[in-house]
């Protein structure tokens, strides 16, 4: 295996879990606030409906996917009419990282906003913010940290994705062989070196993605526990 | 304008049902009762927290709610300063970035009504500070200062000072009383202190169980037999405001505004014309029905009973002394001195029974 490939398969692995981190944040943080916010009837069902990617068996997670976005999908002919290739294209790595990832990053964002108490926000509001301003200048500061520590778990856990990327993606060398299809196809022709050398590239990036993690979660805390002061 | 202030509200929160009907053209009104009487439900109905339940409120002259004309005004539009009982500063935001939070809402007026916050209240020092590096006191402050830097219509103040120990409290206060005097703002003041109560207000309200017990003059209303056992439980006491006149060995010489000369304990010096709030519990005034002779009590006052009310165990002689005073004696006593209005009596008062509020 030439360093060209390892290096252009560590690129598309880092390419592949940042868009699908980026992907997931919006529906993350967006859900997280709801769910942190309201009390309600089968709040306990939308929590469970939202964990279900990954506790799902991924390849049943990249089936799903490979229904909902094939051609004969029910989104297939929106796709077809746009001229978007999803299906094994890096596109489909993009969103089988960003569905199982997406349950670690809703659940770490809904933790962030329970901490700020919730009358900062009237505070803002009576002050003359409106609802999204109070939102934007004073909630989502404050959850901040906590928001960006989900995004690094969701990054981290696209950068292992095989299951549901296998089966959507596919494994095209070049175009959607991550790191972890590429250890899986190394297995496949025999090449062990090959694969221990994916392997400790793999080892690499997720210590280091985790430790970041870890060591924002640690700066975090003292921040989140004044501003969950009442 | 009129300032008049009508609110009517039915608010069911839990268990707890706050039903009242306010009216009152006063500039500076205090809701006054217990904890879990209901004003802080009020509050928020004031600032548009439930707006549900379709609560009518005009504020000083202004109209925010009126469902019967299909009026309701948002949050953020209803132009009040609330000062939450725990100061709420934003934590990601120096002392200045609280401060401008408001502003925009102030438009042209902002820039000066920030610079009238940080003068009054005295915050130059602290701008550049991050929040958790102040005081209990400086963040009270802070807080009252962030509301007024909005150039609000009317400020919402909850328990400004519950959440600091009496030295700070006395420390707060001046500053609470030279934004009432100083700025022309009308101001709905929220406490169980019935001293602050009777400091602070032109008008009291008296929240009990979510509803309005009794209205009118603070002073009044608190020694009202009816409001007595709540206000009293709460630590009703005479409250006087006086200026000092001179002060040497540990005393000050204070005169009220009608004239009335005390002596009161002076620990640190005060400065001569500095304005002093006391508190002196109707406990610890005596009446005697002639002038005592050499007597250790600093403060012996000419007064004339002015109304005897029995209560529980006792009864509470008013009296005026140049300023009006409450006794509180034993029927016994009553008797004895044959207490009646008209009748002319000494108080006298230990230096040491008035107790520097602020």
């Amino acid at each position: 295996m030439s360093d060209d490939a390892l290096l252009g398969m560590l690129a598309l692995t880092l390419r592949v879990a940042a868009v699908a981190t980026l992907l997931a944040l919006p529906p993350a943080v967006a859900l997280g606030y709801w769910l942190a916010r309201h009390r309600f009837r089968g709040r306990a069902l939308v929590q469970a409906l939202v964990a279900l990617p990954m506790v799902l068996p991924p390849v049943a997670v990249g089936l799903g996917l490979l229904w909902l976005f094939g051609r004969r999908g029910p989104l297939g002919p929106l796709l077809e009419a746009l001229g978007i290739e999803v299906i094994f294209s890096w596109h489909a790595a993009v969103l089988a990282a960003a569905l199982v990832g997406f349950p670690l990053f809703a659940r770490a964002c809904e933790q962030a906003f329970a901490a700020v108490d919730p009358r900062y926000e009237r505070v803002a509001r009576s002050l003359g913010a409106s609802r999204l301003r109070a939102f934007a200048r004073v909630t989502l500061p404050l959850a901040g940290r906590g928001i960006l520590y989900g995004a690094l778990l969701a990054f981290a856990r696209g950068l292992g994705e095989f299951g549901a990327t296998a089966i959507v993606a596919g494994i095209v060398p070049g175009r959607t062989e991550t790191l972890a299809l590429g250890i899986w196809s190394r297995i496949q022709m025999g090449d062990d070196a090959g694969a221990r050398a994916l392997c400790g590239a793999s080892f690499a990036l997720a210590l280091g993605a985790m430790l970041v993690a870890e060591l924002w979660l640690r700066r975090e805390a003292p921040a989140a526990a004044h501003a969950a002061r009442p | 304008m009129s300032r008049e202030t009508l609110v009517r509200a039915r608010v069911e929160r839990g268990g707890f049902a706050l039903d009242v009907e306010l009216k009152t053209e006063a500039r500076v009104a205090v809701l006054f009762g217990p904890s879990g009487s209901g004003k802080t439900t009020l509050f928020e109905t004031l600032l548009g927290l439930h707006a549900a339940s379709r609560p009518t409120v005009q504020l000083a002259g202004r109209w925010l709610d009126d469902p019967t004309r299909g009026l309701g005004t948002r949050v953020e539009a209803r132009g009040l300063g609330w000062v939450p009982q725990e100061p709420m500063l934003f934590p990601h935001l120096d002392v200045a970035g609280n401060l401008r939070f408001g502003m925009p809402r102030a438009g042209g007026g902002g820039a000066r009504a920030l610079a009238d916050a940080i003068e009054v209240l005295e915050l130059g020092p602290l701008l550049a500070r991050r929040v958790d590096q102040l005081s209990g006191g400086e963040r009270s402050r802070v807080a009252l200062g962030r509301a007024l830097a909005s150039g609000p219509q009317a400020l919402l103040l909850d328990e400004p000072l519950a959440s600091l120990d009496l030295a700070l409290r006395a420390r707060v206060l001046p500053y609470l009383l030279r934004v009432r005097d100083s700025l022309d703002l009308p101001i709905f003041y929220i406490t169980h202190d019935p001293d602050e109560a009777q400091l602070v207000g032109e008008w009291v309200a008296v929240l009990d169980r979510g509803r309005v017990v009794a209205c009118g003059e603070p002073r009044a209303v608190l020694w009202s037999r009816a409001v007595l056992p709540l206000s009293e439980s709460l630590g009703l006491e005479n409250v006087i405001e006086a200026r000092v006149r001179a002060c040497a060995d540990g005393t000050a010489r204070v005169a009220t505004r009608s004239g009335v000369e005390l002596s009161v304990p002076a620990p640190a010096p005060l400065a001569e014309g500095e304005s002093v709030r006391l508190g002196l519990p109707a406990r610890d005034v005596l009446l005697a029905a002639e002038a005592p002779g050499r007597i250790s009590a600093r403060n012996v006052l000419m007064a004339r009973v002015v109304k005897v009310e029995p209560t529980e165990g006792g009864a509470l002689v008013h009296v005026d002394a140049g300023l009006p005073l409450v006794a509180r004696l034993t029927q016994e006593a009553v008797h004895a001195l044959e207490l009646a209005p008209g009748r002319a009596v000494y108080c006298v008062i230990k230096a040491h029974s008035l107790r520097r509020l602020a």
